[in-house]
């Protein structure tokens, strides 16, 4: 009967019985009035005025029997729920053991599931704190003629939209800088800042948690210089100390005012140090070359983001048209935040949030198999209940009230291990999961781990209860306990529950499985140099260093010092280490000399890098045709003549382009490096490196000698004879010696620059992996459990068959091809499952599909073995018993 | 009845209250023992009565069943629970203080 039924027919009753207790009472009052000699008439008008309003007492009378219904109902409620919770305290303590496994089971299951809720909540679910975060548009350009497409932002592109489009009230360009931040109490530190163009923090619909933004003053040429700090360095460096606000800091020597703190949460485009006004450097607003600026626009209210793209895709055509030198084949992207901001890494962390849905699954069904076993022991105490008059629902609300004490117990030990859990998630989680800083179990999580705590107990806990609650009373009674057909309909159910366990672990580890060879891929993947005992160190020689031949003596006085360090054994010096992230990576057109100049927007477009002659040597970059650099090749002085003999190298992946049928050596190409075209000559050719992850493919490059450029913006790589990262403190200092004062921008030995570019799949292979072994454990746990349970029902059996004449070994064979027959079902649905699921997959794999049969193949395999193996313990303990003791005993 | 006393707010409560002390009565008997005992000084609704008790029964006051009464007949009896005892005492005391403090008031010769 439905509870609104019940409701509605006591209402009803209720309502019969005022009017009957009414009806008792007027007739007893007209008796009265009779017997005192009124006419029956009289009698039963008088009766009815002494009665007063009836409709209103009745309608009283009802109204407050319904409120005492409903108030004994909860109190009885709420008693029974309070005896039975004692009752299944007791129950857990006298079965210790099973309290423990179950518990551990549930907190595994919890703990995990709340801690990739928690991560997952506070990167993608939650909305972002930025005002009006989906009016914010990330704008970028991608570029058909480069391998790379994506490119950020020219500053002459930048203000001809922002001129030009009305799509937007306000737009903002970001520049990466550096500063050289001095005070009295520590060293020097070089700083990652921000330019920003004025209404940066509008367009971002962030205020500053302290002080302001910038004035358009502010962003005037030579206007004293005015910061704001960024939340992490407000923290770290000055101790969150609010009345740095309006005071100055040395910024490169010269003093800067802090007008404002930012907001913890404004880590776009990357988390840097502070913000600074953008000051724009004549003819800067007519740059269409330096595209590394990144910009936002905040959309007018009532316009789209499609309309917004297709008026810049417009724009941009107009630019294509007037700027063909530097604009053809250039798309304008307007992508919505939220999904600029979180678009890579919300699939990642949808298929890890699945992923630990499914353990948790699994711990369920666990438990609930457990649960089941269980109940076969507790089949007689039900029945005596039942029989002594305990309701169906009365005893359903009894074993549902001892599965919730078991889910609460292992809910509090899952939110411990959650805590936990979400420090060991951060710590593992790649630099790009944005909103880091906020990972918190907190609140919203506690009601969402309580949530699926109570979820769970429903899963487990009422399969089992109803099962159990209608205990077939007689053959209970009669058979002392033992009710085999009970038993066996409960293993039927087991068998279900189990096969979806393995179902479950076999998706989990198939996923698991296709990271682990998209990682292996990787790692083995040729680099095109060698990572192993090399250190970096990139440092921006020019502030110190004004002139060229300064700058040139600087960098042979750090190599030196580096060259006396003990265990060092070559240095060399480029502008763009593989790997790093700060690489300086300009691009430049290149046409080879005698070769018509090819039409407009069909130019080669090549990254240009500078080289000290050992820069090949130390990273182990081969030289396959003509010569290296030399010290020899050098200009005499700064600026040199047009005419200065120059020379380049170029790598295979460029001269396959350039010469695919030709010697490159000895051709002449002109291209600028970071300056206006020169000609150069071409005598060698290097190997390909993979320039900036595992997965990237060689670009074309060429390179020009250290020597022939005096750039300041250097990386020295120091390859050691073992160790190096011990080394890297002395290095430091030797580095020191030779350039008082210099900052080190960045300083990392290759394989960690390597290792970073690989925090995002280990995260999500740790992960993965981690939750697979977990399932495949609980799997196992799982179909151990129910062999070793049905073994217990078929002593008997087994005991007739071993008396028969039945060999150990045909016992032991049988109950493994059970144990096979049980796995069978769970991995037909757990491979279909696979293939279903793990296309999801696909942006986190590297060469692998995701279908890949021999990874199907070989997890199915691995299933099978650890099935026969769960069985096996159980088979040769039902082969060692002793037919006769078993069968007396029955 | 518009020549009768007029109720005050709780007094009925305390009157049926007092009427079960010790007894298992139906809703008539009730009404009968009340304008028995008060003369029919105080204009009692039948219906205000009932109200009253199913009010009572509600907090737990009194409690009741079906049975059946001398004449044969069924009728829903009442009776007090232990709670409805603590609040006949109390009320009862508050009632005497109360009655007492206004007769010290109007009684003849009191200091105006």
């Amino acid at each position: 009967m439905s509870p609104r039924f019940r409701m509605m027919r006591t209402t009803r009753q209720i309502a019969a019985d005022v009017d009957e207790e009414i009806r008792v009472h007027l007739e007893m009052r007209i008796a009265d009035l009779v017997r005192q000699g009124l006419s029956p008439a009289q009698a039963r008008e008088e009766a009815l005025r002494r009665f007063g309003d009836l409709a209103r007492a009745r309608a009283a009378m009802s109204a407050a029997d319904r409120r005492h219904l409903r108030r004994t109902r909860y109190r009885d409620y709420r008693q029974e729920f309070v005896q039975d919770l004692w009752h299944a305290g007791r129950q857990l303590r006298r079965r210790p053991a099973f309290a423990a496994v179950t518990i551990l089971t549930l907190g595994l299951g919890i703990g995990a599931t709340t801690a990739v809720f928690s991560v997952a909540d506070h990167v993608v679910l939650r909305p972002l704190p930025h005002r009006g975060a989906d009016r914010i548009m990330a704008l970028w350009e991608s570029d058909e003629r480069t391998v790379e497409g994506r490119k950020e932002v020219s500053p002459g592109n930048f203000v001809s939209w922002r001129e030009r489009s009305q799509s937007f009230t306000s737009m903002a360009l970001i520049e990466p800088s550096g500063f050289d931040l001095t005070s009295a109490d520590g060293p020097p530190a070089a700083i990652r800042s921000w330019d920003v163009t004025g209404g940066f923090f509008e367009t971002m619909g962030a205020t500053p948690v302290l002080g302001r933004g910038f004035l358009p003053e502010e962003h005037v040429p030579n206007a004293p210089r005015a910061v704001v700090l960024s939340y992490r360095l407000w923290q770290q460096r000055f101790g969150s100390d609010p009345r740095l606000v309006g005071s100055a800091i040395t910024l490169d020597g010269a003093p800067a005012t802090v007008v404002g703190v930012a907001p913890p949460w404004l880590t776009y485009p990357e988390d840097r140090d502070l913000y600074n006004p953008k000051h724009w450097y004549p003819g800067e607003e007519n740059d269409r070359e330096s595209a590394y600026m990144y910009a936002v626009g905040r959309l007018r209210p009532g316009v789209t983001p499609e309309q917004a793209q297709a008026e810049l895709d417009a724009i941009g055509a107009r630019l294509a048209a007037e700027y063909p030198a530097t604009n053809t084949g250039l798309r304008v992207h307007a992508v919505p935040f939220p999904e600029q901001l979180l678009g890579d890494v919300r699939p990642a962390l949808l298929v890890l949030l699945v992923a630990v849905g499914f353990v948790l699954l699994i711990a369920c069904a666990n438990v609930a198999s457990l649960l089941m076993a269980r109940a076969a022991e507790r089949e007689r105490e039900l029945a005596v209940r039942a029989a002594l008059g305990a309701g169906r629902t009365r005893l359903v609300r009894q074993l549902v009230t001892e599965s919730l004490v078991l889910a609460l117990l292992g809910g509090a030990l899952g939110i411990a291990l959650a805590f936990a859990g979400v420090q060991v998630l951060v710590a593992l989680s790649p630099p790009n999961l944005p909103r880091l800083e906020a990972i918190a179990v907190d609140g919203r999580v506690l009601v969402f781990a309580l949530a699926i705590t109570l979820l769970t107990a429903l899963l487990f806990g009422l399969a089992p209860a109803l099962r159990a609650s209608r205990p077939d009373l007689l053959s209970v009674l009669r058979a002392a306990g033992r009710s085999l057909s009970g038993a066996i309909e409960r293993v039927k159910l087991r068998r279900l529950l189990v096969a979806g366990e393995i179902a479950l672990a076999l998706v989990l580890l198939i996923g698991a499985r296709l990271l682990v060879r998209s990682f292996v891929t990787l790692l083995d993947s040729d680099l095109g140099f060698v990572a192993e005992n090399r250190a970096t160190f990139q440092a921006f020689l020019w502030d110190l260093n004004p002139m060229a031949e300064q700058r040139l003596q600087r960098a042979q006085a750090i190599v030196d010092a580096f060259l006396g360090t003990p265990g060092v054994e070559a240095v060399g010096i480029t502008t763009a280490v593989p790997f790093h992230p700060t690489q300086i990576d300009p691009m430049s057109n290149l046409v080879v000399e005698g070769r018509p100049a090819p039409a407009t927007g069909e130019e080669q477009r090549v990254s240009t890098l500078i080289a000290s002659p050992e820069y090949f040597r130390v990273m182990g970059i081969p030289l396959v045709a003509g010569r290296g650099f030399l010290h020899t090749d050098r200009l005499e002085t700064f600026p040199a003549p047009p005419d200065a003999a120059r020379v380049a190298l170029i790598n295979q992946a460029l001269a396959r382009r350039l010469f695919p049928d030709e010697d490159p050596v000895g051709k002449r190409a002109r291209f600028g490096v970071m300056g206006p075209p020169q000609t150069w000559e071409i005598v060698g050719v290097v190997g390909d490196v993979r320039p900036r992850t595992l997965d990237s493919d060689p670009r074309a490059e060429v390179f020009v000698p250290l020597a022939q450029t005096a750039n300041g913006s250097l990386t020295f790589v120091v390859r050691t004879r073992d160790r190096v990262a011990d080394l890297v403190p002395a290095l430091r200092e030797r580095f020191w010696s030779a350039a008082p004062n210099q900052t080190i921008y960045y300083e990392a030995t290759l394989e960690q620059l390597i290792a970073h570019t690989l925090v995002e799949r280990r995260f999500h292979l740790v992960v993965l992996g981690a939750f697979s072994v977990v399932a495949l454990s609980l799997a196992t746990i799982g179909v151990y459990g129910l062999i070793a349970y049905s073994m217990s029902l078929r002593t008997g059996e087994i005991s007739v068959r071993m008396a028969l004449g039945a060999e150990a070994g045909q016992i032991v064979a049988m109950v493994v091809r059970d144990g096979l027959k049980l796995a069978m079902p769970g991995i037909v649905i757990g491979a279909a499952g696979a293939l279903l699921l793990t296309r999801f997959m696909r942006t986190m794999l590297y060469q692998v599909a995701p279908t890949n049969p021999v990874i199907y193949g070989e997890l199915v395999a691995l299933v099978l073995v650890v099935a026969m193996a769960a069985s096996f313990i159980p088979a040769r303990r039902a082969a060692s018993v002793n037919p006769a003791t078993a069968l007396r005993e029955e | 009845m518009a020549d009768s006393l007029q109720l005050l707010r709780g007094t009925l409560d305390v009157l049926i209250l007092k009427t079960l002390a010790g007894n298992r009565l139906h809703g008539y008997a009730i009404a009968s023992r009340i304008a028995e005992r008060t003369r029919g000084v105080l204009g009692i609704d039948d219906g205000a009565l009932y109200q009253s008790l199913h009010r009572m029964e509600e907090r737990d006051w009194v409690e009741s069943e079906w049975g059946h009464a001398d004449t044969g007949k069924r009728a829903k009896f009442y009776r007090l629970t232990e709670s409805g005892r603590r609040q006949l005492r109390v009320e009862t005391a508050n009632w005497l203080r109360y009655a007492e403090a206004v007769f010290r008031v109007l009684q003849p010769g009191a200091a105006t």
